[in-house]
């Protein structure tokens, strides 16, 4: 029973991690169409933002606002240099993200060295449930990861600059025509994309050794979720986090984690196979 | 209220549909362009939406020059555009595409948009209907409608008649006719189809070869049919 539990959890755990991960993802990859490989260096640089500022006694709630901000930034700066030039050339971004994925990864080495680093998480006292004990942490990530979901998706759905930037992306030429300055609305969705990798490698630093190479190991099943998980609805992140996450970890729990790579990787590519526009893309065409 | 001065514009640098165009309208004008297929009628419009990537010339609207403008600021300088093939939103609601025909102005941003759905009352029974769900000429209605919720000052159709079936058209018709004449509203309807100029264009223009070449008082052409088959017919 206690077994049952703790594999709940830790599937529940790691769905929503990466559900936070997948979240800007499905903003930059899913809405816009740009394959951002530099995604995992945004998660990157806020985990490390969070490193730096823990130096200065800051409450932690401040730590991951301005996480967001200045990933948000940082991804401002990126769209206007290089990827507003791209947004019609889907191979191209892979191409230009790689090497902005490689610039970011070189920065932090030159700024915070090669090794590893350690952020505190703000509160660790295990809580015991269901007769079994378990981090406070998690449970704080996973309560975080289901309040910045719904909020995104609120902002998407329920406001105004959501449906904005969904018109944009629906049909730019005729949104410009109705007067919608579609540059303003590009920067700020990329931005807000960025931010939120950010925001999630702020939230998910004290669980992680915040290294150089930390962004990758969440790069490829986050891909995997939304590909999975299909672009044609932001919602189709959820079945895709559920789906990669869910098989990983249970898997994971009851073989091992090679095992649950391969099974991972083989339910991806039946999906893909069977359903090409992903779980929810049945829909469109 | 828009001068257009030797317009030279295409999709190809060296390689102009419109060769030196000049049209001038007042306000309160309804005029309706007509001419062959490839003589220019569309690129016009979207010379004057700005959407080209090759123009030069004058566009003087409002006494602002706007020939070099993207087009979000020329459709907050007063000028609505309902396209060919009406390009409405299909995954947002009858609500949700007027509200993207406002949502980029300040002015208009907040103000009700209710008054559209007393010329268009289909398009109030189906607010919450996706857009992609309805007919051809409903569509065409909330095109219509979306860009009047802009309150432009100069409206530009391009062949609202198209793919719809005719009675629709006359109805389509008397609803812009109305509209012209309550909202002091000026147009400038793109059209091939002959009823429904003659329903709602108080003067025709003639485009060929990227041109204007001539003009007349709607009557004209009842009058005299010669005209027609002179600048359309195949």
């Amino acid at each position: 029973m206690e077994m049952t539990v703790l594999i709940g959890l830790d599937a529940a755990s790691y769905i929503l991690t990466l559900l936070l991960v997948c979240i800007g993802l499905v903003i930059i990859f899913g809405m816009m169409n740009v394959v951002n490989l530099a995604h995992g260096e945004f998660f990157l640089l806020g985990a490390y933002t969070v490193v730096l500022l823990q130096q200065y006694a800051l409450p932690f709630a401040v730590i991951l606002l301005i996480a967001f901000v200045v990933v948000a930034l940082v991804g401002l700066v990126i769209e206007e240099l290089v990827i507003r030039r791209i947004y019609h050339r889907f191979l191209d971004t892979i191409l230009a993200t790689w090497g902005i994925s490689l610039a970011l990864k070189q920065l932090v080495i030159v700024l915070f060295g090669p090794g590893s680093q350690q952020a505190v998480a703000p509160f660790a006292e295990p809580v015991a449930m269901f007769g079994i004990t378990y981090s406070s942490y998690r449970l704080f990530v996973m309560g975080m990861a289901i309040l910045i979901t719904a909020a995104t998706f609120f902002i998407l759905f329920r406001t105004r600059v959501g449906l904005t930037a969904r018109g944009v992306i629906a049909n730019r030429q005729m949104a410009a025509c109705l007067g919608v300055n579609t540059r303003r609305v590009d920067r700020l969705t990329f931005a807000f994309g960025s931010g939120l990798a950010g925001l999630a490698g702020a939230i998910m630093a004290p669980l992680m050794s915040v290294d150089p190479q930390m962004g990758v190991g969440f790069l490829v099943p986050a891909f995997l979720s939304v590909l999975v998980g299909g672009t044609a609805s932001p919602l189709g992140a959820l079945w895709g986090a559920g789906i990669i996450g869910g098989s990983n970890s249970v898997v994971a729990a009851i073989w091992t984690p090679v095992v649950a790579q391969i099974a991972v990787f083989s339910i991806a590519i039946v999906v893909i196979r069977l359903w090409p526009g992903g779980v929810t893309g049945k829909r469109k065409r | 209220m828009l001068q257009v001065r030797d317009l030279q514009a295409g999709y190809i640098r060296g390689a102009p549909v419109l060769r030196g165009l000049d049209l001038d309208l007042v306000r309160g004008d309804c005029i309706a362009l007509m001419g062959r297929n490839g003589m220019g009628k569309t690129t016009f419009v979207k010379a004057l939406m700005g959407v080209l990537p090759q123009i030069s010339g004058s566009i003087r609207f409002l006494d602002q020059e706007i020939a070099a403008l993207p087009p979000y600021r020329i459709s907050n300088a007063g000028i609505a555009y309902v396209p060919q093939g009406r390009e409405i939103f299909p995954d947002f609601t009858v609500e949700q595409n007027l509200a993207m025909g406002r949502i980029g102005k300040r002015k208009q941003r907040n103000e009700p948009v209710d008054f559209v759905y007393d010329y268009f009352p289909v398009l109030a029974e189906r607010r919450k209907q996706l857009g992609g769900t309805m007919s051809g000429g409903q569509q065409q209605q909330l095109a219509i409608a979306r860009a009047l919720v802009g309150r432009p000052d100069l409206l530009l159709l391009d062949e609202p008649s198209e793919g719809i079936q005719p009675s629709i058209v006359q109805e389509i018709a008397a609803i812009l006719r109305r509209i012209v004449e309550q909202e002091k509203m000026t147009v400038l309807v793109v059209e091939q189809n002959l009823d429904l100029v003659r329903r709602l264009a108080d003067h025709v223009r003639f485009i060929e070869n990227g041109r204007i070449q001539s003009g007349v008082a709607v009557e004209e052409i009842n009058r005299n049919p010669a005209m027609i088959g002179r600048y359309l017919s195949v």
